[in-house]
C-alpha cells in the first residue's frame, strides 16, 4: 500500500478528510484487503493505547462491510427487476458507503478523557524553555483505567495519597491560595482512580531498563 | 490637522486608553484577590456550601474560626460518608470515617514557609490572564467576579466571586483552558463573626474509633531546608522552586520540594521506596488534584497538585538527580 493510501487512511480515522475523499476511501475499505488490515490495525494499536481490551470494537468492522455489500449484491441479484435499474446500484452504493462513513465516524470519535500517545508523547518531549504549544486534544483530566489492586491496597492507596495532599496543602502557601477550597477534595473524593495498568507496565519496563544501566556501571 | 492624521491620533489613543484599562483590570483583580487569601485566613466566618464535580453534588459545613487563640477550623461532609478535616496551629488532621482511618500531619508550615507575594502573577511572565468580572448575589451577599484563565494546558483557570465588603470566598469554579467547568463550589449560607456557632468547631469523632495512619515517611518529620537534591532538568514555563526541605535518617530518604507558577502549586516528593510496598505508577486523581508516581531504582518520586495530569506527569520525568560540582 502506498504512503499516501496510509496518510489517507489515518486522516480518515482521525475524521480530516472531506466528505467525498472519505466516501471512496470507504468503499475502497470494502474491496482492499490490505487496507481493511491496516484500517483494523491502526484502530487495534490506538484502542490499546486508550482502552485496553476495547478490539472487539474495532476488529471485524472490514468483515463486516465486506459482507454487507456482498449482501446487497446478493439481494440486487436476486430481483431482476430492481438489479436492471440503472439507478439504483449508484444510490445503494451511495447509502452503504455512507452507512460505512457513520460507522467509521461512530468508531472514531476520540473518547474524552483518555489520553492519546501522541499527543501525550508530543507535549512530554517539548522543552519547557521553550514557548509552550499546547497539544489541543489533551484531555482535561486523564482517567486512569479501572483498579486492579484489591479494596485493602486501594484504600491504603488512598491514604497515602491523602497524606501527600495534606502535606502539600500545608506547604504550599502560594498567593490566591483559596483556604479550606485546597482540603475540600480530601472530604469530597471517597474514591481515587488507581494508576493506569498499561502505565504501571511501562514503569516496570522503564525500572528494569534503569536497573540494567545501573548494573553495567 | 487634515482627516487622517487625527484619526490616526484618535486611534492611538483608543489604543492607549485599552491598554491602561487593561492593565488596571489585572491590577484591581490582583488587589481583589489579596483580600480574598487575608479574609479567607483572617476573618471567622462558618456557611454550607455545595461541591460539585464529575455531576456528583455534595454538601459541606465550614467553620473558620479567628482569635486570640490563632486560627481553628472545621471542615466537614453533611451528605454522604463523614469525612472530616480540622486545621489548628497543631498542624491538621483527616477524618475518614468510610475507611476508619485518620490521616495527620503534625508540620505546621507557616513557622518557615513564607507566602509567596501576588505580584509574582505578572501578565507577561505566566500563563495566566486576569480579569475581573460582573456583580452577582450569592448566598444572600453581593459578590464580584475575578477571573484568572490560563493561557496554556499545564494550568487551570479559577473563577472566584468575592463578598463585595470582606473579599470572602462565595463561589469558586475551577475550570481548563477551554473553560469548561471541572468543579463548582457555592455557598448556600454564610454568617460572619460573632453571628456563627462556635460549638461547631468541636470535632464528634473520637480518636479511638480511629486507626491513625502510618504509612510512611512524611509523619512527624523533622526537616531542615538545604539545596534540592533532585532537581527537574525541564519545568513547565512560569513555574519555578518556592520551597524545599529534606529529612534523612534510617528510614532513607525523603525530599519535599514545592514547585509554583504564583498560583498553582506542584509538591514534588523523593522518597525511599519503603521494603515489601507495591508501587502503583502512573497518574491518580484525587478530586481535582492530578498526582503522579513513578519508580526510579529504588526511590519513588511523587508529584501531585491541582494541575492538570500533563504537568505532574512531565515534572516528574523531568525529575533527576543533582550532580555535586567538583
Amino acid at each position: 500500500m502506498s504512503k499516501e493510501s496510509l496518510e489517507h487512511l489515518s486522516s480518515l480515522m482521525d475524521g480530516e478528510l472531506s466528505r467525498e475523499t472519505s466516501l471512496f476511501l470507504t468503499r475502497r475499505l470494502a474491496s482492499d484487503d490490505a487496507m481493511c488490515d491496516t484500517w483494523e490495525r491502526y484502530h487495534l494499536i490506538r484502542d490499546c493505547i486508550r482502552q485496553p481490551g476495547s478490539k472487539q470494537l474495532v476488529t471485524g468492522l472490514c468483515v463486516q462491510l465486506m459482507d454487507d455489500e456482498e449482501a446487497h449484491a446478493h439481494t440486487l441479484h436476486a430481483h431482476t427487476p430492481w438489479a436492471q435499474s440503472r439507478w439504483l446500484k449508484p444510490v445503494s452504493g451511495l447509502a452503504i458507503a455512507a452507512s460505512v462513513a457513520l460507522m467509521a465516524i461512530i468508531v472514531t470519535v476520540p473518547q474524552q478523557g483518555t489520553l492519546t500517545g501522541s499527543t501525550a508523547d508530543t507535549a512530554l518531549s517539548t522543552p519547557a524553555n521553550q514557548p509552550f504549544v499546547s497539544p489541543n486534544t489533551l484531555p482535561v483530566s486523564p482517567r486512569s483505567q479501572a483498579a486492579s489492586f484489591s479494596a485493602a491496597q486501594q484504600s491504603n492507596s488512598n491514604n497515602r495519597l491523602n497524606a501527600y495532599l495534606l502535606r502539600h496543602n500545608q506547604m504550599a502557601r502560594t498567593a490566591g491560595r483559596q483556604g479550606f477550597v485546597s482540603f475540600v477534595p480530601i472530604v469530597a473524593t471517597p474514591i481515587i482512580a488507581a494508576a493506569d495498568p498499561a502505565e504501571l507496565e511501562s514503569q516496570r519496563v522503564e525500572s528494569d531498563a534503569e536497573q540494567e544501566v545501573t548494573d553495567n556501571q | 490637522m487634515n482627516a487622517l492624521p487625527r484619526k490616526v491620533l484618535l486611534l492611538l489613543v483608543f489604543i492607549s486608553i485599552g491598554g491602561t484599562a487593561t492593565a488596571g483590570d489585572a491590577g484591581q483583580a490582583r488587589k481583589l484577590l489579596e483580600n480574598m487569601t487575608t479574609a479567607m485566613s483572617q476573618l471567622t466566618y462558618q456557611g454550607t456550601f455545595v461541591y460539585v464535580r464529575d455531576g456528583a453534588v455534595e454538601t459541606m459545613r465550614i467553620t473558620h474560626i479567628a482569635d486570640d487563640s490563632g486560627i481553628r477550623e472545621r471542615l466537614y461532609s453533611v451528605s454522604g460518608p463523614y469525612r472530616e478535616v480540622i486545621r489548628d496551629r497543631q498542624g491538621v488532621r483527616c477524618v475518614l470515617k468510610d475507611s476508619g482511618s485518620v490521616v495527620e500531619d503534625r508540620v505546621v508550615a507557616s513557622n518557615y514557609f513564607p507566602e509567596l507575594p501576588l505580584s509574582v502573577i505578572d501578565d507577561n511572565a505566566t500563563g495566566y490572564r486576569l480579569e475581573t468580572g460582573g456583580r452577582a448575589r450569592i448566598a444572600g451577599h453581593i459578590a464580584r467576579r475575578v477571573s484568572i484563565s490560563p493561557e496554556d494546558n499545564y494550568r487551570y483557570g479559577y473563577d472566584f466571586w468575592l463578598e463585595e465588603k470582606t473579599g470572602l470566598l462565595l463561589k469558586w469554579v475551577l475550570f481548563d483552558r477551554g473553560r469548561k467547568p471541572l468543579a463548582t463550589l457555592v455557598f448556600t449560607d454564610l454568617v460572619l463573626g460573632s453571628a456563627i456557632d462556635p460549638d461547631e468547631i468541636e470535632s464528634n469523632s473520637r480518636a479511638e474509633d480511629f486507626v491513625e495512619m502510618k504509612t510512611f515517611s512524611l509523619e512527624n518529620t523533622v526537616v531542615r531546608q538545604s539545596s534540592p537534591r533532585w532537581q527537574p532538568a525541564n519545568l513547565p514555563p512560569g513555574f519555578e522552586l518556592a520551597s524545599h526541605n529534606r529529612k534523612s535518617g534510617s528510614d532513607g530518604v525523603y525530599e519535599h520540594m514545592v514547585y509554583s507558577d504564583g498560583l498553582a502549586a506542584v509538591s514534588v516528593y523523593v522518597e525511599q521506596q519503603a521494603a515489601g510496598k507495591v508501587i502503583k505508577s502512573g497518574v491518580s486523581q484525587l478530586g481535582t488534584n492530578n498526582a503522579y508516581i513513578r519508580k526510579q531504582g529504588d526511590l519513588q518520586i511523587t508529584v501531585i497538585g491541582e494541575v492538570p495530569a500533563i504537568t505532574v506527569k512531565t515534572i516528574a520525568n523531568e525529575m533527576a538527580r543533582v550532580v555535586a560540582a567538583n
